[in-house]
């Protein structure tokens, strides 16, 4: 479990570590090293040069930008936990994030890692397809934004370019009347999960379902929003049998991972569960934040 | 037999904190990882990815051009220069060998198989080299499970064998099939056991260095049994005792995992002796999922039958271990384990047990806690919970009317074993009572009120600890001894050293085996050193540290030898204080009249005169003062327990959680109570991940699926309970001091109590659990399943 030789430079900027990338054959940006130590310890990973991005000032931090929370890629799990402005802004974060590893992850690993990596099974890249959000990426070209529907193309595979920098990541802000909810289950408390959801519920004077984004990962190739499940609860009432349904409708609409067809027949149950447990719960709190 | 000693402070019995913890706690240990000899070289090994192939080819030549590679070794290099991987379990007569070398020669039979070897600089340069390594596989047909391997037109394994199974082995007693035929009530299930893995936080690993002028061979190794490696090492490589030292640095934990011989050790060895340097071979975490010896995995088919009134009147049983591709050191010693220990704790008649291990292409089989046993107590208590539930009677009642009495003991079982003694009903009373009293029977009821499904499960075992008379275990097969050899000596300050060929793995000896001598001698704690690990100068224990002989057997004989050591220093004393031996006393390190205190001479005079001042010395004693004694029990000892486990289950998504968790437990003599509840501690979390969490998966091509500790899920503090334990101490009637083992008591009654209770929490649908571990995609289909047949209701 050594890693084959690579190269090792310490960008100080992000035009020094875009320039670097460009520059170096075979390139990988290294910043909490929370996945990719993994990879080049196992050696499925044998880049030629690691671009190490921890030094950089001033690519971390959490604000608010109009209708976004923006997170600086260089964000650790555990800072963007305890941001008071995160806390205010985007209560969500913080419920979710001490289901991202351990403690000593959470405190290495980075938000832009987590994007870039582009995990099924990351906790925050779920939170930002069920909310909105977008990516910003710096190149040799300069900035782009992602929207975060364009983002995860597939298992392990984003938009962003083998040259590109992950600089910041936007959550939207849901209006204040919306409840959110999650859930995953994991073989165990800190495992990668098998399936989670996050649902974001806001009901009508009726007591209806107003309007629904509900997002499901780790079952999935990538984290995937599926927009079947929130149509059958549009302008309904969020009963058990709606919740149920929804379920269903969201466990029809992934294509499960697993190495065997018991573990994607496990994962297409669970995720109606957890879809139908988190819907339960941003539902609860919708009709609280109404009330 | 208790602890016979004049001092009164009790040591033994005593909560004392580990001597050992300040040291392994802050990072002062000293692992073989952490050392380093002058000139050492690294290697890494390059492993079989194929479960079966002929090996056409190695081409090593890019890797032996690479800078800073010294070496490289194949099958055919080492293939004239060692005898087969040695296998010290005889347990079939018609047992067929294996004969494999530490370097596959002609063929793999696993993936993982080890098939060359580099030496470099370092492990990074090792591991490069490995990558440029051309090995050219022709592969072969998988054996890839059980029932491939038993197949018609099965693959072989081995030409030569006329099919898959290692061998047959039956014992009976009464007549089974008639009894079963006149029975009242009747199960028969067929239940399996998964394939596991020992985890101790530290790999396995060595340092080997041999002196090419006098073909010394030194060797450090991450090992339980540095006697048997010894002798292992010195058949393997055709060398002499006397040319071998094994030394044993701090142990990461063994878990029987250590006790196993392997292939690693002669590599290094014979590395160092082509590069005349130093050579450090470690196992890496990934390595370990395969190199590792494996255990548990069975299918057991099972018959048991009782009258009416409860009374077991036969078992029946068929257990097939699936071995891997060759016979690990202890070969099919386990399988043989769970096949004599299918009766449990039950008085039965008429039994009939057959034991038929089988290969398949599969890594090999190996040591691990429990060793066998937990594999027959899953069985045998889950089918008396079956019977009492056809016959309508209690379960735990089921269990009371077919314990043997105290007064039956020593109980012979029927099969092989003796159990020396027991007060089962005693220990159930106390797990029963610990139950109601944690109030249990309301929680039980609150959340079944609440629509949560919730079960009570129990499990009664028995331990095979102390293990065991040298003759005897020959006499079963067993090409090893099981006595073992204590040296105690008191330098010529007074104070006190123990030699013990018992080896420290974490598990406390260093200061269990100190309490039990200081009390024995009557001196101060910290006037013990415990001295192990070395065989050029620590004393020969037969098998080594596992089978749960630590205090039992390192601590009888030490305690033996201390006795010698204290009627010497009596003698001496009496000698200067002019009085009869048999008058004095030692208490705290000073020899004493009895009933005159003021009269008396100290440990460290007395030491000062046989080492120093032999003026003061009688002329009949020799000088120095140090005593050995070699204990060799006469049976092994049987600790006892009964768990009891409250889970929930949750029918939505197959998760089933260990709410709470209670074990009553006898292992004779405690000598650090605060010890044993750690080492249950262990074994419980085990016997947890065992019946519910881990499980190495075999895919249909022989591949090993889980190969980290991202799918080889081991039970975390998260998913463990606290555990409420309670302990009886009768003692052992055959062993000095009374002591008892139990260091496998947590993995082997752990897996029935928990199944019993999963059954019990879905008992309105019907569900029964057959097979471990009870994974949730597992147990969501059989809810899902029993749901659609209706249930039982």
């Amino acid at each position: 479990m050594k890693p084959a030789p690579f190269d090792f430079v310490a960008a100080t900027s992000v035009a020094e570590a875009v320039a670097l990338l460009g520059e170096r054959d075979d390139a990988r940006v290294i910043a909490g090293g929370q996945s990719l130590m993994q990879l080049l310890n196992f050696r499925t990973a044998q880049p030629g040069t690691l671009v190490d991005v921890n030094r950089i000032v001033g690519l971390d931090g959490v604000r608010r930008d109009g209708d976004f929370l923006a997170v600086g890629a260089l964000t650790r799990h555990a800072a963007l936990e305890a941001h008071p402005v995160a806390r205010e802004q985007l209560p969500p974060l913080a419920e979710v994030i001490p289901y991202i590893g351990y403690a000593a992850v959470r405190h290495r690993g980075t938000i832009g890692g987590s994007f870039a990596y582009g995990a099924p099974y990351a906790e925050l890249p779920l939170v930002a397809v069920t909310l909105g959000g977008e990516v910003i990426v710096e190149g040799a070209e300069g900035r782009r934004t992602i929207p975060i529907e364009e983002f995860f193309l597939g298992h392990l595979e984003t938009a962003v370019g083998p040259q590109e920098l992950v600089v910041e990541v936007r959550f939207r802000l849901p209006a204040a009347e919306a409840g959110f909810g999650f859930r995953e289950i994991a073989p165990r408390r800190h495992d990668y999960a098998i399936a989670s959801a996050a649902a974001l519920v806001q009901l009508d004077s009726s007591g209806a379902v107003g309007s629904a984004r509900i997002g499901v990962g780790s079952a999935h190739p990538t984290p995937i929003r599926v927009n079947t499940a929130e149509e059958t609860l549009i302008g309904r009432r969020p009963d058990a049998v709606a919740l149920a349904e929804a379920g269903q409708a969201a466990a029809a609409a992934i294509e499960p991972l697993g190495a065997t067809e018991a573990d994607r027949t496990y994962r297409r149950r669970v995720v109606a569960v957890m879809v139908q447990d988190a819907l339960a719960q941003a539902i609860e709190r919708s009709r609280e934040a109404g009330s | 037999m208790a602890v016979q000693s004049d001092e009164s402070t009790n040591l033994v019995g005593a909560r004392v904190k580990r001597t050992e913890d300040g040291r392994l706690l802050t990072g002062r240990g000293q692992f073989v990882d952490d050392l380093v000899l002058p000139r050492m070289l690294e290697a890494a090994v390059l492993r079989s990815p194929h479960a079966h192939a002929r090996i056409v080819g190695v081409d090593a030549s890019a890797a032996l051009a690479m800078e800073g590679v010294f070496g490289v070794l194949t099958g055919a290099d080492i293939a004239d220069e060692v005898e087969p991987q040695p296998v010290i379990y005889h347990v079939l007569p018609d047992q067929r060998a294996t004969d494999t070398r530490a370097i596959a020669t002609d063929r793999v039979r696993w993936v993982g198989q080890i098939v060359a070897a580099v030496v470099a600089r370092d492990r990074y340069v090792a591991e490069d080299a490995l990558a440029a390594i051309v090995v050219d596989y022709e592969p072969l047909p998988v054996v890839a499970n059980l029932d491939a391997a038993l197949a018609a037109d099965a693959p072989r394994l081995y030409d030569d064998w006329p099919d898959n199974v290692v061998g047959n082995i039956e014992w009976s007693n009464g007549d089974a099939d008639a009894a079963i035929a006149g029975a009242d009530a009747v199960v028969a299930r067929r239940m399996s056991v998964g394939r596991l893995l020992g985890c101790p936080l530290e790999p396995r690993g060595c340092v080997a260095s041999w002196d090419p002028f006098t073909d010394d061979l030194d060797i450090w190794m991450s090992t339980q049994s540095p006697n048997l490696a010894r002798d292992l090492l010195g058949e393997t490589l055709r060398l002499p005792g006397h040319r071998i030292r094994v030394r044993v640095p701090d142990v990461g934990g063994g878990f029987g995992n250590k006790f196993d011989f392997y292939p690693e050790e002669i590599i290094a060895s014979l590395l160092s002796k082509r590069c005349g340097r130093p050579v450090k071979l470690l196992e890496d975490r990934a390595e370990s999922f395969v190199a590792t010896g494996q255990s548990r995995e069975v299918v057991i088919e099972a018959t048991m039958a009782a009258k009416a009134d409860g009374t077991i009147v036969a078992l029946k049983a068929e257990v097939r271990t699936v071995c891997g591709g060759a016979l690990g050191t202890v070969g099919v010693g386990p399988g043989w384990l769970s096949a004599t220990m299918m009766t449990g704790v039950y008085k039965i008649p008429n039994v009939d047990v057959r034991l038929s291990p089988v290969l398949t292409n599969r890594a090999p089989m190996g040591s691990f806690r429990g060793w066998g046993q937990p594999e027959a107590n899953f069985v045998n208590e889950r089918l008396i919970e079956l019977l009492a539930e056809e016959l309508g009677i209690e379960r735990n009642e089921m269990r009371r009317r077919n314990f043997p009495a105290p007064e039956e003991f020593p109980y012979e079982t029927g099969v092989v074993f003796t159990y020396d003694s027991g007060q089962y009903g005693q220990c159930l009373d106390l797990c029963q009572d610990s139950v109601r009293e944690s109030g249990w029977p309301q929680r039980l009821e609150a959340a079944r009120a609440e629509g949560r499904s919730v079960g009570i499960g129990y499990g009664f075992h028995v331990e095979a600890t102390a293990f065991g008379p040298s003759r005897i275990l020959n006499l079963v097969g067993l090409n090893h001894s099981g006595f073992d050899e204590a040296v105690v000596r008191i330098d010529s300050t007074g104070r006190v050293t123990a030699f013990t060929g018992q080896v420290a793995m974490g598990q406390g000896i260093e200061t269990a085996l100190a309490q039990l001598t200081a009390q024995t001698m009557g001196v101060a704690l910290q006037d013990v050193v415990v001295v192990s690990g070395d065989t050029a100068t620590c004393p020969y224990t037969g098998y080594g540290t596992g089978a749960s002989r630590g205090a039992a057997m390192g601590g009888a004989s030490l305690m033996r030898a201390t006795e010698l050591l204290r009627e010497k220093v009596k003698r001496i004393a009496a000698y200067q204080l002019e009085a009869a031996p048999e008058d004095l006393e030692i208490h705290n390190g000073r020899i004493s009249v009895r009933g005159t205190p003021s009269i008396g001479v100290t440990l460290a005079e007395i030491g000062n005169a046989a080492y120093r001042r032999l003026s003061d010395f009688p002329a009949d004693e020799d000088a120095t003062l140090e005593e050995r004694y070699v204990f060799d029990p006469e049976n092994l000892a049987w600790s006892y327990g009964c768990t009891a486990a409250l889970v929930e289950v949750d029918r939505r998504t197959g998760v089933t959680q260990v709410l709470d968790y209670v074990i009553a437990h006898d292992c004779g003599t405690v000598i650090n109570p605060m010890i044993v509840d750690g080492q249950i501690h262990g074994g419980a979390t085990q016997g947890i991940g065992e019946a519910l969490y881990e499980e190495l998966v075999y895919d249909d091509q022989g591949g090993l699926t889980t190969t980290s500790f991202a799918d080889y899920t081991l039970p975390s503090a998260c998913e463990v309970p606290r555990f409420t334990l309670h302990h009886m101490d009768t003692p052992a009637p055959h062993i000095p001091g009374g002591m008892k083992g139990m260091g496998e008591a947590g993995t082997i009654g752990g897996p029935a109590a928990i199944a019993n209770a999963v059954d019990q929490a879905l008992a309105d649908i019907g569900v029964e659990v057959r097979a471990i571990p009870i994974t949730p995609p597992r147990l969501l289909d059989m809810i899902e399943t029993a749901t659609r047949e209706g249930g039982r209701s």
